[in-house]
């Protein structure tokens, strides 16, 4: 198959990469770009480990064709830290005890980003309703759900 | 209870887990080697069918490294090496040689340059089939005699065993006289309950990178519990010295058990690099993953009497457990269930006879418990049956027969067994029925509406680890090697694993704890089996106990060498020294007891030791524990039931632990709460389901047919309790016994134990989904009407 040559901006840098019309994202991210902080868990979209931020909002990376995103802007877990400073959502989630086993934390992180932008107020039923697509099976997501709330305007931090 | 002041144990520190919240934590699947070739699997289609031929001439042709089943070494083994040797069962090769045993069986695979180009080579693998068997998907039809044999023999040690009616073990026990235990009882319960065949669902698939030495030997990247025991197996199977083969220690994504063993992959992808002679990687799909394990499921029958005043006096426990196509030991799974029998209640007379069963499904194998939530959803549902018969309440009835302090607890089965020397059972029960306003519950008559709210209590354990007196017919040790840096930084190597539960913050705790070093000066980096000391596996809730004791033996040993060097140095005894945290200077400092002023810091110390050619200070030990101290939980849960959909939900938990010191108290906590979550999967939602007829998983190696609990199905923050019993386990480091697997083995039946409260319908299999709940309340009212009517008609 063809290789395209496409342009995006990937954690505020600019990248140049060739791809397949077939190539998924996720595989362009963590294999081509070896940035392994995006999680493979079922591949076909039923787990949200795979979640990226495109243009800010959250998509899974395992449904998403590489080629669409040309032009466009990815953030995934490794560009969430401004630096060395830890965002809130990533020192939330180590404070509250809501990463065990960890391989649902950069989904959970990135997702509850764009949870945030959009309602930097939520509710506790309100981060249940927007978490529910991101599957964990450590922690039983109250300590996630805690860490979250910590972070809306009016949470504990 | 001793009362000990602590630097860092009991305290939470966020530093370790940095990695998994940046997305630098390396695990297996995230391993890249420069050249590397992807592979994938050919799987069976059929339940039970012979192979006559694998060709695989094409899909090489087409540039692809192929291994089918003739490639692979005729060594039967059995990826789980836990127990002892005689009391470990072969049956399997790294692909079958013979015949596929389930659908999804691993049968070829195929590396290429790129996943792509795999995938198109796989497809040209052409696989001649011979004769093909009806699958045999319940044990019923598995133990007929007509049923034809999965295994016509495999071996138990070097001992050839012929496979009689698919009953792959069996296993025996009496304690005491059954028959007069029975006589002596004024009432007898008997019911017979079933726990399904649930799937592990880690969010990491299992993985393996390998790459073929130029000595020879490999070194592996990979998915498992334990290290050691993959380089043992790795080293049998492919006949390679021990020392070459190495196996790296990358972070886990979950497993609950279900990498106790060596992955069927893993081989596989040994295999295929040794043949390919160049490195490559191999990630299961979820697919792959599904047919790769699965829970053990469980029937219980189970007969039990009491005295009047509920004096227990007998108990007979029959269970028959159906493994799959191959053997992941079943022989302690049965062993384990008997001792979780009976350590919950003093029976005095026992018989307990298990049978495993294989059947043409995907292996079971160990899943959080290891057959304890089956057995205790039979246990605690029966003692709530019993006590509703006995007039008594529940918790009364638990009160008077729980097996406790000064009492034996079987660990690991019948040859693992030691005193109990710490127990909160008394005071969670006291306390939790507190918290949960357990005296405010109404019974199932009283209640009435569409909805309806019900409590349960049921209580439970696990074992920490499975040391004994007496080594049983399990090996169980860990070991580390600890050094001090020469500006006073601690490495800890120790091949322990940790899940995410917190084992390696433990281990680092209580090294920090010993040596009084600040906790972020103490490392435990991902090592290798090649720089340490055996550890037999994160198992048998064993990480903090087992590992943490070893790592705490290590750490007083060098302790002991710092402070005989530091002696020289302040020209004093040994005896004389002093060594604390000074945690303004972020050191640990030594100084002779009268004079504290006096310190010299353990950087400088170490400095010294370094540039006087002292050594460093360093030393490698392992240890095995010698008991086995359960740690207990109670479980309070309150259910609401929907009569009219038969959907069940959680609005409150009260959940008490006793693990004696609590480590990591965050961690600790979620934890249970995890495990709760997984348990109302267990208990409500989750099982691999079979069609009939051909043997295949329903839900077709998809999650979003294998529902498991997400964010909604968790009771709100303010409604979950979880509080801690105040023990201290004399045994353990600093006090600490385990946590991990207890939590999870009373929620199914204090779920049940609830809806029972809530609707007056007793539930025997699990899991107790909304059609099952209609079904029964359908039922109920219908016979409740013809009563009515019958009643009505008496009055004529």
């Amino acid at each position: 198959m063809k290789k395209t040559e496409i342009e995006f901006t990937l954690n505020g840098k600019k990248k140049k990469v060739e791809v397949k019309p077939s190539d998924l994202l996720i595989n362009l991210i963590r294999e081509e770009l070896y940035l392994t902080g995006t999680k493979y868990a079922c591949g076909i979209g039923e787990c949200g480990a795979c979640t990226v931020l495109l243009d800010g909002e959250p998509v899974l990376s395992c449904l998403t064709l590489a080629i669409t995103v040309a032009g466009k802007e990815i953030t995934t877990i490794e560009g969430l830290a401004q630096d060395e400073e830890l965002h809130p959502l990533q020192r939330a989630f180590l404070e509250q005890g809501a990463v065990q086993c960890g391989f649902c934390t950069p989904g959970m992180i990135l997702t509850a980003t764009a949870l945030l932008k959009e309602k930097p107020q939520a509710t506790e039923e309100e981060i249940r309703d927007y978490m529910r697509g991101n599957l964990c099976r450590c922690t039983g997501y109250v300590q996630i759900i805690k860490a979250i709330k910590s972070c809306t305007t009016g949470g504990e931090n | 209870m001793e009362k000990q002041q602590f630097d860092f144990v009991g305290k939470d520190f966020a530093i370790k887990n940095v990695g998994k919240v940046t997305g630098k934590e390396v695990y297996s699947g995230d391993v890249s080697i420069p050249g590397q070739l992807y592979a994938v699997v050919l799987r069976s289609p059929y339940a039970h069918a012979e192979i006559k031929k694998v060709d695989y001439s094409e899909a090489e042709k087409m540039g692809a490294i192929c291994i089918g089943p003739e490639d692979v070494p005729d060594y039967l083994y059995n990826e789980r090496i836990v127990s002892i040797p005689d009391k470990t069962y072969r049956d399997r090769t790294v692909l079958p040689k013979d015949k596929v045993r389930h659908v999804g069986e691993a049968l070829a695979t195929c590396a290429a340059e790129t996943e792509e180009e795999a995938l198109a080579a796989l497809k040209k693998i052409k696989v001649e089939w011979g004769r093909k068997w009806k699958p045999l998907v319940t044990l019923e039809e598995a133990m007929e005699d007509e049923a034809p044999p999965i295994h016509d023999y495999v071996y138990l040690g070097e001992e050839k065993v012929k496979i009689k009616n698919n009953i792959a073990c069996t296993r025996d026990i009496e304690v005491g006289d059954m028959e007069r235990g029975f006589e002596e009882a004024d009432t007898v319960v008997e019911r017979t309950f079933s726990t399904p065949r649930i799937y592990h669902l880690q969010m990491e698939t299992k993985s393996a990178v390998c790459v073929p030495e130029a000595d020879g030997g490999i070194t592996v990247w990979v998915t498992s519990q334990g290290i050691h025991n993959v380089r043992i197996l790795l080293g049998n199977i492919f006949n390679l010295p021990l020392n070459k083969v190495n196996v790296k220690r990358v972070t886990l994504g979950g497993s609950f058990g279900s990498s106790i063993q060596m992955n069927s992959i893993t081989p596989i992808c040994v295999a295929l690099a040794l043949k390919a002679k160049r490195p490559v990687k191999l990630v299961s799909t979820r697919e792959d993953d599904l047919y790769d394990h699965a829970k053990y499921p469980l029937i219980t029958k189970l007969k039990v009497g009491a005295k009047k005043d509920g004096t227990l006096t007998a108990a007979h426990c029959r269970v028959w457990v159906e493994i799959g196509g191959h053997n992941i030991q079943a022989y302690p799974y049965l062993g384990c269930v008997a001792g979780w029998f009976a350590s919950l209640y003093r029976w005095k007379n026992l018989k307990y006879e298990g049978k495993a069963v294989y059947t043409n499904k995907v292996p079971t194998c160990a899943m959080q418990g290891y057959g304890n939530p089956q057995i205790n959803f039979a246990v605690e549902s029966l003692m709530d049956i019993l006590a509703e018969e006995l007039g008594m309440d529940p918790i009364e009835l638990r009160l008077k027969n729980y097996v406790g302090k000064g009492e034996e607890f079987w660990g690991q089965g019948p040859t693992v067994r030691s005193i109990i020397r710490s127990c909160g059972v008394e005071e969670m029960l006291v306390e939790g029925a507190k918290l949960a306003e357990w005296e405010k519950r109404t019974l199932p008559l009283e209640k009435e509406g569409e909805i309806r709210r019900g409590i349960g209590v049921a209580r439970g354990f696990h074992t920490s680890g499975t040391g004994g007196p007496n080594p049983g017919e399990t090996i169980d040790y860990s070991g580390a090697t600890i050094k001090i840096n020469e500006d006073g930084s601690v490495d800890v190597l120790t091949a322990l694993m940790d899940h995410g539960g917190g084992t390696w913050e433990a281990a680092a705790k209580i090294v920090a704890e010993v040596l009084k070093v600040p906790y972020e000066k103490v490392g435990i980096y991902n090592v290798d089996t090649r720089t340490t000391v055996f550890d037999v596996n994160t198992h048998a809730t064993r990480g903090v106990y087992c590992g943490g004791g070893a790592v705490k033996y290590v750490a007083e040993k060098v302790k002991e060498l710092l402070l005989n060097y530091a002696a020289t140095l302040f020209k004093d005894l040994p005896e004389n020294l002093e060594l604390s945290c000074n945690h303004e200077l972020g050191q640990a400092v030594i100084y002779p007891r009268e004079i504290p002023e006096n310190y010299k810091t353990l950087g400088e110390i170490a400095e010294y030791a370094h540039i006087t050619s002292w050594g460093t200070l360093a030393y490698t030990a392992t240890l095995r524990q010698k008991n086995c101290p359960p740690c207990f939980i109670t479980h309070f849960v309150e259910v609401e039931v929907n009569t009219r959909t038969g959907e069940i939900s959680i609005p409150r938990a009260v959940i008490l632990g006793d693990s004696g010191t609590i480590l990591n108290p965050a961690l600790w906590e979620g934890q249970i709460i995890g495990a709760f979550s997984r348990g109302l999967g267990f208990a409500l939602l989750e099982e691999t389901k079979y069609d009939l007829k051909e043997g295949k998983l329903e839900c077709k190696g998809m999650i979003t047919d294998y529902k498991i609990p997400t964010t909604l199905e968790m009771p709100k923050l303010d409604n979950l309790l979880v509080r801690s019993a105040h023990t201290y386990e004399p045994t353990g480091p600093f006090g600490a016994k385990g946590i991990g697997e207890a939590a999870l083995s009373s929620v199914g039946s204090a779920v049940a134990n609830a809806i029972y409260n809530a609707i007056g319908i007793r539930f025997y299999e699990l899991p107790i989904t909304p059609e099952k709940v209609l079904k029964a309340w359908k039922e109920k009212e219908r016979e409740e009407s013809q009563e009515r009517v019958g009643d009505k008609l008496n009055e004529y």
